[in-house]
């Protein structure tokens, strides 16, 4: 049926005979719905319900919702599935008959059509005077018709188009109408229902249900109860969740995409990114932006968006190479952003720190306008970037200059972002590795206040400040009052430092203690650690017995030292550290070829480990003056590294002394004795941030 | 024809709009609760609550006395031991009682809000940290010591969705991606400062499950603080507020309080309806938003980057897109529409409604 819009008034069609609606028109004017119904039934034969859905459909075109309303009440719903459902079940018997069946088929689909629009644009008038719930009711019952007049599905060829049309239209819209009556819950199940039932729906509308299901799912806040068991099909995945469901809606969607199946809607996108950036699964995401074909999805923003992913999953390297693309001079230069992280990937690798340095010279240079306040971010990484800098520079003028000016940096950065406090951390940290170990502590306390003590590396640093100025009772309280504010699983740093603090006061046996206690804690993960713990938290064995065997090759207990070592090594065969502690064991007991040789082995794995080079000079010291200079070049490098190692400093003067440069062996002697600070009892870049 | 058999039953069972009034009977503690409330504001409730069938109901849709709450929580001195009101809360939430608990989470984003601004300036806190241990060994209990997971899906599979092409043999066999999405609680009989932002974040999921639930208000307030806590507030709009009332400062935000604030957030801008309400409310999460945006900038944390620049995209997405789904509904009836639930509300403004 459909009404044509002729000059001379509505021509109402249906069942193959016309009716002019002007005269019908007139009579509902004057409210005599009675009347235009019997003249329509008598006009076109049609019966009670179909004749009123004619006329409330008129009404309700012509805006009179209300009117319309009292039309649709007056239908009887039930009666009239009743009538329809035989005929349309009836299935064809034989080819004989077919004819005539088709025929009965599509009069009496015509008839069910007007009946389930009518019903339809009864909920749709409800819903124009705001009353969803009772409009949901309708709607429903518009479903709950067609699933019992086809029992089996709708039957994608046989349908009449505008039935269809119809069903497609009340399945797409009760889900909105239980939503606007404020009932997610039931909202969820129509929708679900939508999607899994026969409906015959067209790709589009299906997409559209699903999109909106998707935002549902995501943001409305009501905790879906799984698909009941009737809707699982055999060894099909059953989403458990609000998250699996939207996620796995959003991979169907996407792959519908890529599959040139779907109109590109951005917004899918979107919402994929926020479900599994939250769920940490920046991986998987990575996986699909990876999936996309070129010239599907704007390259500046993929690059971006998958560099941010890389980075979340510490590929730095991935990130970065793309990074490097997109800020190419041909694609966008000057997207802040993207500067500012190409420039924090750099500032965690000194190989890299020269080239952070120029993005974040960038970043500053193109801070202005609505973006001002991204100056202080730009200045903080090339603060970072030059302290990196400063490690590895040839020259000492190189590194001075890079160190003044890292400070500079950084100073700036928290003169224009005073209140982040991260930047408070930076300068204690960029002090202290330094030596300045007084500006150092300050920032450190500065930071834990600024934090309320609740972020742990700054207790941590502060600790190992006052560990360098030899104030050890002091770190060992700031130590004992972040273990209070931790929990004993987090403990494991705290605990570590703490026994290394004990070593350096020379109170063995509590050092020992200390250690025990981190054992029994290593021993307790071991057991409770599934995989669904997170692994951050689990202290680094190996650390702990490498840290035993120093203390008790200090201690010279050597078959102590041999049971750490070899566990040790199970953990980690090749460590610098580990070699070390043996050097010292053969050099104990006067085997010097293999002591050499043990710290020969370190310094391969590490050339910068400052204990062995040392522990080398001191060995080519007493071998007497034909290797002297090359244990003054051993002291010299390992005072490059760590000007603080006073032992570096007394053998230094040993070797000038007996190379007969008394001046020069007086000075170091003097700065061995004159030495306030230490390193810290562990490198500072053991913190982790 | 259709398999999922939960759903015929489902519009017939529509909650009323006061879905709890059945429930009241089971809620003995309701007097108490009252009577305690009476006295710390120090005036009668009013009738609509006292006579109510559902008292909490009514009291968490009272704008009136609940801002008279929310002020109280704000004064500066609140939060201490013996904050009588964080006492009311703390034993509010112990009766185990759903509405009731309700109620008090109507609290926790100026409670969480005052709570991390003030903790770094070291006041004495026992007050709110009492209330926020109950919020948290509530999740623990329930959630036993397991952690919040899903499965990853794989299209591979066929699901109730869709249909996989690989024949079943073909099928790869490895074991499902299992994702935390929440690591399991250890229980806490103490704030130490290190777990701070994990028990407000659990206190902060426990609200999303609610989040349904909750009146706009709430929300509004939860916005706000995000705001402050994000530090990037208008200079002007802070002079202000300095004067009006303490509203938050920047605080540091882990993962652990990003995550929820992000899922509240989401809520907040894109799942709400075209009630003209919630329409201030998309404004002011949008706002919220942006600035968690901007501090993820700061704090150059690409999770955070991701998710809320995807979500700005969709509010602008959203805002451009009245009704997609003109095929079902026709445009003319948007306005038509909204007119008819402006008269509506007019009339209903008096009685409590189930959005605020």
């Amino acid at each position: 049926m459909r009404l044509k819009g002729d000059d001379d008034g509505t021509v109402v069609l249906a069942n193959g005979l016309s009716v002019k609606a002007s005269d019908d028109e007139v009579k509902l004017d004057e409210g005599d719905i009675q009347e235009a119904e019997s003249s329509l039934r008598e006009g076109l034969s049609l019966n009670y319900e179909e004749a009123r859905a004619l006329l409330g459909r008129l009404e309700y075109q012509r805006g009179n919702v209300e009117a319309a309303l009292r039309v649709f009440d007056g239908i009887d719903l039930q009666a009239a599935i009743q009538r329809l459902q035989p005929a349309l079940s009836e299935k064809p018997s034989s080819k004989r008959n077919r004819s005539r069946t088709e025929s009965l088929h599509s009069v009496s689909q015509h008839a069910a059509s007007l009946v389930l629009e009518a019903i339809y644009l009864k909920s749709m008038s409800l819903l124009k005077l705001g009353k969803a719930a009772e409009a949901a009711q309708e709607c429903k019952s518009v479903l709950d018709a067609v699933e019992k007049m086809f029992q089996h599905g709708i039957p994608g060829m046989m349908v009449d188009a505008k039935l269809q049309e119809t069903v497609s239209k009340a399945v797409e819209l009760l889900p909105e109408l239980c939503k606007q009556a404020g009932h997610n819950q039931e909202a969820l199940s129509c929708y679900r229902r939508a999607l899994l039932s026969h409906w015959n729906l067209d790709d589009e509308c299906c997409v559209r249900i699903q999109k909106k299901f998707v935002v549902l799912l995501l943001y409305g806040g009501v905790e879906a109860t799984p698909p009941s068991l009737a809707a699982q099909t055999d060894g099909a995945y059953v989403p458990k969740n609000n998250l699996e469901e939207a996620i796995l809606l959003l991979m169907m969607l996407l792959k519908k995409w890529w599959l040139g199946k779907t109109r590109w809607d951005p917004s899918v996108m979107e919402h994929f990114t926020f479900a599994l950036s939250l769920a940490g699964q920046t991986s998987v995401l990575a996986r699909q932006f990876e999936e996309i074909l070129p010239g599907m999805y704007p390259r500046c923003d993929r690059w971006f968006s998958l560099a941010l992913c890389y980075h979340a999953e510490g590929q730095n390297e991935a990130a970065l190479n793309l990074l490097r693309k997109f800020l190419n001079k041909n694609e966008c230069p000057n997207d802040l952003p993207a500067i500012l992280f190409a420039a924090k990937i750099c500032s965690e690798d000194s190989l890299l720190a020269s080239e952070g340095v120029e993005y974040a010279q960038r970043a500053i240079a193109n801070a202005h306008g609505v973006n001002k306040h991204l100056r202080a971010v730009g200045l903080r990484y090339l603060g970072l970037c030059l302290g990196k800098l400063g490690k590895i520079a040839f020259s000492d003028q190189e590194r001075s200059c890079c160190q003044v000016e890292a400070l500079k940096a950084l100073d700036e950065a928290i003169a224009q972002e005073g209140q982040n406090s991260d930047l408070l951390f930076d300068l204690s940290f960029e002090y202290a590795v330094q030596y300045n170990s007084n500006a150092a502590l300050r920032f450190a306390k500065e930071f834990i206040d600024a934090t309320g003590g609740s972020i742990s590396k700054g207790w941590i640093l502060l600790a190992l400040v006052l560990s360098a100025q030899r104030r050890y009772l002091e770190a060992e309280v700031v130590i004992d009052a972040a273990i209070e504010q931790t929990a004993k699983w987090e403990q494991g740093p705290l605990l570590r430092i703490k026994a290394k603090l004990k070593a350096a006061q020379s109170l063995p046996m509590e050092a020992v203690e200390a250690y025990r206690l981190l054992l029994a804690l290593v021993q307790a993960q071991r057991k409770s650690f599934g995989f669904l713990r997170s692994t951050s938290d689990r202290i680094n064995e190996f650390e702990v017995w490498q840290g035993l065997a120093n203390l008790y090759s200090s201690l010279s207990h050597w078959r102590d030292v041999e049971i750490c070592l070899e566990k040790a090594k199970m953990l980690k065969p090749f460590s610098a550290a580990t070699f070390h502690v043996q050097g010292s064991k053969h050099e104990a007991h006067g085997e010097t070829l293999e002591a050499s040789a043990s710290y020969f082995n370190a310094l391969s794995l590490d050339l910068s480990h400052v204990h062995c080079k040392v522990s080398l000079a001191s060995l080519l010291w007493k071998r007497g003056s034909k290797a002297l200079p090359v244990a003054r070049t051993f002291l010299t490098d390992a005072l490059k590294v760590e000007p603080t190692n006073r032992m570096a400093w007394y053998y230094l003067g040993m070797v000038h002394r007996d190379e007969r440069r008394l001046l020069e062996a007086a000075d170091c002697y003097q700065a061995a004795a004159m030495l306030e600070e230490s390193d810290p009892v562990e490198s500072y870049s053991s913190i982790s941030s | 024809m259709s398999n999922d058999d939960s759903s015929s039953t489902t519009i017939s069972s529509f909650p009323p709009s006061n879905p709890t009034t059945t429930q009241q009977r089971q809620c003995s503690q309701y007097d108490s609760v009252l009577q305690s409330l009476t006295q710390i504001l120090g005036s009668p409730l009013p009738d609509s609550i006292t006579l109510s069938d559902n008292p909490p109901f009514s009291l968490l849709h009272n704008h009136h006395i609940t801002t008279q709450i929310t002020n109280l929580l704000l004064s500066p001195s609140s939060g201490a031991g013996d904050d009588s009101l964080c006492r009311w809360l703390y034993d509010t939430f112990q009766s185990t009682c759903p509405d009731l608990q309700l109620l008090v989470l109507y609290f926790l984003p100026t409670l969480a809000g005052l709570y991390l601004s003030r903790s770094i300036s070291r006041q004495p806190l026992a007050g709110f940290e009492a209330v926020l241990l109950a919020l948290y060994a509530h999740e623990t209990t329930s959630r036993g010591n397991q952690p919040l997971t899903f499965t990853l899906p794989n299209l591979t599979y066929p699901s109730i969705y869709h249909e996989s092409k690989s024949p079943v043999k073909n099928r790869p066999t490895e074991d499902p991606e299992v994702v935390v999405f929440s690591q399991a609680l250890e229980p806490h009989g103490t704030v130490r400062s290190t777990k701070r932002a994990r028990i407000v974040g659990v206190a902060l999921e426990l609200y999303f499950s609610k989040i349904a639930l909750m009146p706009l208000s709430s929300k509004l307030e939860f916005c706000r603080f995000c705001i402050a806590w994000s530090g990037f507030k208008e200079k002007d709009i802070e002079k202000e507020e300095e004067e009006k009332e303490e509203m938050g400062r920047r605080v540091p935000l882990p993962w652990e309080l990003l995550q929820p604030i992000l899922r509240i957030l989401g809520h907040c801008l894109m799942g709400g309806g075209e009630h003209e309400r919630w329409k201030e409310m998309k404004v002011m999460a949008n706002d919220a938003v942006n600035c968690i945006y901007e501090r993820a900038l700061h704090d150059m944390n690409p999770q955070a980057i991701l998710a809320s620049r995807s979500l700005l995209s969709l509010g602008k997405m959203e805002d451009e897109i009245v009704w997609e789904t003109s095929s079902c509904l026709p445009t003319s009836t948007t306005t038509s529409y909204n007119e008819t639930v402006a008269q509506v509300q007019d009339v209903e403004k008096n009685q409590p409604v189930n959005q605020d």
